[in-house]
């Protein structure tokens, strides 16, 4: 019952943040054809679950392609996540030093930034 | 917005276990050991428990759905409006919802209709409806019905909103606006005040003449 738990329940899991993610079409985002491949490969998933209870390796090698199809998605969705978390703009409010360090006097400020 | 995080954790759970189980080795000449992370099947009594669950369930989103769906439903409003929109009208269209003493929306092929006056103010006393629902836009004149485009290059629907505002005794006043014209008379309409901004007791949308 294992394996038809796991792929069960990450069918369910992956198919409805599929679902999510492809619901924002209606109010005009364009479509991502990668979420479509997931979206595919989470059917499959649930397709695997039901077979492992019968032939549990062959089940294994269509969870396998389905978890392939659905890193189409997820492998570039986390490497953007990354590098947006990465890369991300200085807030408006960050401390500038005024110029001659005229900071020093201040001592609740980061001094050292300012010597 | 735990939901990604987990879809990728189980992801990466379900990818590493079902590699495990497709490229394991059998050892040679031993019965394969048995366990229960990698079975060599399930018994009769398991599928049969999964057959049973799986038919509960899907009879529980079959009768989820027809209880819910408002096409099953006859007391529910369709979701789906139709606008009627007087020919040749230009500027913002306001519809205010849940207004005692105005007329209820009628229906009719499965839509809601919402026959705007020439002033562009609609008031009636029907509930705003919420959900997934394609809208349709036509003008009408006495020459018969029009499609107004609400897409792609020529769309003359724009700045679709819903709110609620305060309304003095009666509390919240429900209401929907959108303007109605080119995106250039749009963007020009949009420099100039809304008709949110125009004084409360004043509600006729600014129409273009």
């Amino acid at each position: 019952m294992l394996p038809f738990s796991l792929y069960f329940v990450t069918a369910v899991v992956t198919g409805f943040h599929m679902y999510a993610l492809l619901s924002v079409v209606v109010y005009g985002v364009p479509l991502n054809p990668l979420e479509l491949v997931s979206w595919l490969g989470s059917f499959c998933l649930l397709v695997a679950a039901y077979v492992s209870l019968f032939r549990p390796r062959a089940a294994a090698r269509v969870a396998l392609i389905a978890c392939l199809a659905m890193w189409c998605f997820y492998a570039p969705a986390m490497a953007n996540f990354v590098r947006a978390k990465r890369d991300k703009s200085p807030a408006v409010s960050q401390w500038m030093c005024p110029p001659g360090g005229a900071a020093r006097d201040t001592p609740w400020r980061i001094e050292t930034a300012c010597l | 917005m735990l939901l990604p995080y987990l879809a990728i954790v189980l992801l990466a759970v379900v990818t590493l276990y079902s590699a495990v189980v497709s490229f394991r080795q059998k050892p040679d000449g031993e019965p394969a050991a048995t366990g229960w992370v990698f079975p060599h099947g399930t018994n009769g009594t398991a599928r049969i428990f999964v057959g049973v669950a799986t038919l509960l369930l899907a009879i529980g989103l079959g009768a989820w759905f027809k209880i819910n769906g408002s096409s099953v439903n006859p007391n529910s409003i369709p979701r789906s409006w139709r606008f009627l929109i007087p020919e040749g009208y230009r500027g913002w269209v306001r519809v205010e919802f849940e207004i005692p003493g105005a007329p209820p929306l009628p229906a009719e092929a499965g839509q809601t209709v919402l026959k705007i006056p020439p002033t562009g103010l609609l008031r009636t006393s029907s509930p705003e409806q919420y959900g997934w629902a394609k809208d349709d836009y036509v003008f009408y004149a006495s020459g018969g019905l029009q499609p107004i485009p609400d897409s792609g290059a020529g769309k003359l629907i724009w700045g679709k909103i819903n709110n609620s505002e305060e309304s003095g005794s009666s509390g919240k006043r429900r209401y929907e606006e959108f303007f109605v014209g080119t995106q250039q008379q749009f963007k020009d309409q949009a420099e100039q005040s809304r008709p949110n901004d125009s004084p409360k007791d004043s509600h006729v949308p600014a129409a273009i003449p």
